[in-house]
């Protein structure tokens, strides 16, 4: 799943690993199922009309059993060649001094929404697709693991979190998602793309912008008849500040999708809102029932009040926190996406080639010619 | 390591009783010997409180198949079921809650660092953890400089949404932009300071360890699987 | 003795080279002063001949670096830093100790030396840059000048053969300079084996034997110290001259007879 480039080496293919991987992954999977799986539960919920408690266990009995899978892997490749080549590219020194950056970036942002804002979304995974992106799927998983841990074992309140080392998996996953979005050239910059192809992403775009805005105003006006106030409301200075620029984050987003679409003519701002609402589904399926199982699906963030208001419809816990899922999930981390990208696009070429996957987020056509370049 | 163990215990252990005895026992105890019993309160309380809150309102008023109806406020209804599930989690929440706490406060993340590095965890890995736990204050003090930025421009307290939120567009940019160009530079330091070298590296000193303490490691750790073949069981109904 | 033979270095990234057939040495006991405009490829040339550029940040290479006849490019990952020890404008820390002691000690550390060998070298280092007050304060609060200081003293305890300091006192006040330059001074009298790049001539003059000028990435100029830094074409390349030889020139202008002249540095 994650070796896709590893050659045979010296002690054994990479390849005769990978399938060992997958049938671990099966295998894995049919144990959860069998142990945990509540396929008998027929409840529809009126809102998607899918069946979310069967797709709840079993988005997150396929997570575990992929990082199952994965773990297989990599215990074959070190057990066969002494070494963890296809790890080591991903971790050089610049992504290790990076990691923990993102994983600051992750935790504060993430408190503060969670503290001070009260719009349904997390804003906790910034860091964990900038790295999935700059670096790979596995450092961005264990950026996305790692800042959960901490958020909740290590760092100081006011800014510890108990509830988020159960969604330690949750982020694994999205780094996993970052970094093979980065791999397979998703975040690769697209200029200078005809307007045709320009007016039917913003379309697209702006159809999923309204959709997600949509979804998420309704579960406000469901319980309190009043309109949002997406204002940060708490006495703490600090959270105050943050809080704003957790908003102003998401208006860049918004504002920055379509300056990159009409004024750079740039198509990948296109391809980030779709790789973050793909990357928020899955998000959304895997934590719902741990959120449900673990929490009785209240984190104490801005999302509570959605989940009541599914609670009220009458559902059961685990399509209420499904449906609070798929709805925050998308936008939050459509947004995150196009931040990173924005981020990514900020960046100058040779801090970006510098990284593990950098190569792949470089415009494919060369730059004009430049004197020369680097630090006096 | 006891926090995990404390906080998995707790989510599978159901009903009330189980969560409060685990408690008292594994948080409350080893707080009062180690004489900090006030603080872990104070501090749990502030952690805590937000989302016990939001536990009790949720379930208490929109447990959807709650029938014993207790009291109504306006269009919504508390239930007897709602409370009784919402008494449940929160006492579970008490337990991990208390468990975390308990650990933040008694484990300075220096010697934890030392220790699993000592014991075979990779230096890369003791850094990223090391390094995180200290870029977490930095940032916070850049958003306070922010902050200060801010107030010096009259722009915290007057100012309509917009003109606040575009008044720091300038500053949070050169921020974001700036971390990154600090990881380039860090990046070089390290390289300069032998970070690369493969291999282990030595350590000045490292936390004591007992064997006391190791037969508590493994019987916590024995605890669990115990616990989860009890609960599919049926043991614990 | 390190050798640059010449060295061309492209960064990752880049269209052009940063340096052209650039070509230096430093012997032991040297003391090397390096000047240019900026962008005049003076941290490159650094960065080349700590072995930190291409190893640690991609690029092209062309031409040889040895330390010793031994090419830097051969030494294994993290024994380049035992070699040659590199000191930046930024003064950056690990960012992981919490005292001035664990962080000189770093170094050493991530060599694998044995721990009485760890200890013995710190002190030794704290002692050679004259920080050992500074020993127990958390080097994330000190001023620049004492960070600098804290780096330098990292380095040493390494034990390199060489040290590249890169404008080491670009970003420090009046008080932070004179405390580095005092320490760089007093490990040059001490013997130690230099490689500094700056603006600040005033302090090349006191302490180097020779000067190298760059121009676009290419050596235009090199020479004893003393008749480079009077040289009026450094001017033109943007270098400013020391304060002596302001001096002088100001007074031979105002009509002061140069042979009765003597300026105190």
């Amino acid at each position: 799943m994650t070796n896709m480039e590893s050659p045979a080496r010296a002690g054994g293919s990479g390849g005769l690993r990978v399938a060992a991987g997958v049938v671990a992954f099966l295998i894995a999977t049919l144990a959860g199922i069998v142990a945990f799986g509540q396929f008998g539960d027929p409840t529809v919920d009126p809102n998607t009309f899918a069946r979310p408690t069967a797709a709840n266990s079993f988005a997150l009995i396929l997570a575990v059993a992929l990082l199952v899978g994965a773990a297989v892997t990599f215990t074959l490749e070190k057990i066969q060649t002494g070494r963890l080549e296809s790890l080591s590219r991903q971790f050089t020194l610049r992504v290790i001094v990076l990691m923990p950056f993102a994983i600051a970036i992750n935790i504060v942002l993430g408190q503060t929404v969670a503290a001070a804002l009260k719009i349904p979304i997390y804003l906790d995974s910034i860091g964990t697709i900038l790295v999935g992106v700059l670096a790979g799927p596995i450092a961005g998983a264990a950026t996305g693991f790692l800042a959960n841990i901490l958020w909740s074992y290590v760092i100081p309140p006011p800014f510890q979190y108990p509830p988020a080392a159960a969604f330690a998996v949750v982020a694994a996953i999205i780094g996993i998602m970052a970094g093979l979005a980065g791999r397979w050239g998703l975040m690769r910059p697209r200029t200078n793309r005809s307007t045709g192809q320009l007016v039917i992403a913003g379309v697209m775009v702006g159809a999923i912008i309204i959709g997600l805005a949509w979804l998420a105003s309704v579960g406000y006006t469901l319980i309190f008849q009043q309109d949002i106030n997406p204002l940060p409301e708490t006495d703490n200075q600090l959270f105050l500040v943050l809080g704003y620029v957790a908003i102003l984050l998401v208006v860049a987003a918004v504002l920055g999708v379509f300056a990159l679409l009409f004024g750079r003519r740039d198509l990948t701002a296109a391809y980030a809102v779709v790789t973050g609402v793909a990357t928020g589904i899955v998000a959304a399926l895997i934590s719902a029932p741990i959120a449900a199982g673990v929490f009785g699906g209240v984190t104490g963030a801005g999302t509570d009040f959605l989940v009541a208001a599914f609670r009220q419809a009458g559902v059961d816990i685990y399509a209420a926190t499904t449906g609070q899922g798929l709805i925050s999930d998308p936008i939050d981390k459509a947004t995150t996406f196009v931040i990173v990208y924005l981020i990514v696009v900020a960046m100058a070429v040779r801090l970006k080639a510098r990284f593990p996957q950098g190569e792949r987020l470089i415009e494919e056509s060369a730059p004009p010619a430049g004197s020369q370049e680097g630090p006096g | 390591m006891a926090a995990t163990v404390t906080a998995v215990n707790a989510t599978l252990l159901g009903g009330v009783l189980g969560p409060v005895a685990l408690t008292l026992v594994a948080v409350v105890l080893p707080a009062a010997v180690a004489g900090i019993l006030p603080r872990l309160l104070r501090v749990g309380l502030v952690v805590a409180l937000p989302l016990a809150i939001s536990v009790l309102v949720v379930n208490l008023f929109f447990f959807p198949s709650g029938a014993s109806v207790l009291f109504r406020i306006g269009p919504v209804t508390a239930t007897a079921e709602g409370l009784a599930y919402a008494i449940e989690t929160l006492v579970r929440l008490v337990a991990i809650t208390g468990a975390l706490v308990l650990f933040y406060l008694t484990t300075p993340i220096g010697s934890l660092v030392v220790d699993l590095e000592r014991r075979g965890v990779s230096a890369r890995v003791a850094f990223v953890v090391s390094a995180s736990v200290r870029t977490v204050p930095a940032v916070i003090e850049r958003a306070g400089q922010i902050a200060d930025a801010q107030r010096a421009r009259g722009l915290d307290t007057e100012g309509s949404l917009w003109r606040r939120v575009r008044g720091l567009v300038p500053l949070v940019g050169p921020v974001l932009l700036g971390s990154i160009g600090e990881v380039e530079e860090r990046a070089m330091a390290l390289e300069a300071r032998g970070f690369s070298r493969p291999g282990r590296r030595s350590l000045l000193w490292a936390p004591a360890d007992s064997d006391a303490e190791r037969i508590a490691r493994w019987l916590m750790v024995l605890s669990v699987p115990l616990l989860v073949v009890a609960g599919l069981t049926g043991w614990l109904a | 003795m390190l050798r640059l033979e010449a060295v061309s270095y492209r960064y990752a990234g880049a269209q052009a080279p940063s340096v052209v057939k650039v070509s230096l040495v430093l012997g032991p006991g040297e003391v090397v002063g390096l000047v240019g405009a900026n962008e005049a490829g003076k941290t490159t040339t650094c960065l080349v001949a700590a072995g930190l550029a291409p190893r640690a940040m991609g690029g092209d290479l062309s031409g040889q670096v040895t330390v010793g006849g031994r090419r830097l490019a051969d030494l294994p990952s993290g024994e380049v830093a035992a070699v040659v020890g590199i000191a930046f404008a930024s003064a950056q820390l690990s960012g992981i100790c919490s005292t001035v002691y664990e962080e000189v000690a770093f170094g050493p550390m991530n060599l694998g030396l044995p721990r009485n060998e760890v200890m013995a070298r710190t002190v030794r280092a704290l002692e050679a840059v004259a920080i050992g007050d500074l020993a127990a304060r958390d080097p994330a609060h000190l001023s620049g000048g004492q960070r600098q200081l804290v780096v330098l003293a990292g380095l040493l305890a390494m034990e390199p053969e060489h040290l590249v300091l890169d404008e080491p006192t670009a970003h420090l006040d009046p008080v932070g300079t004179g405390l580095v330059g005092t320490a760089i001074t007093r490990l040059a009298a001490g013997g130690a084996s230099i490689l500094i790049a700056e603006h600040k001539t005033d302090l090349l003059a006191a302490i180097c034997g020779r000067v190298v000028a760059l121009d676009h990435g290419r050596v235009v100029l090199e020479g004893a110290a003393e008749s480079m830094l009077a040289d009026p074409k450094l001017e033109r390349l943007g270098v400013d001259p020391p304060t002596s030889v302001r001096l002088r020139r100001l007074a031979v202008a105002a009509g002061v007879d140069p042979g009765r002249l003597e300026v105190a540095t």
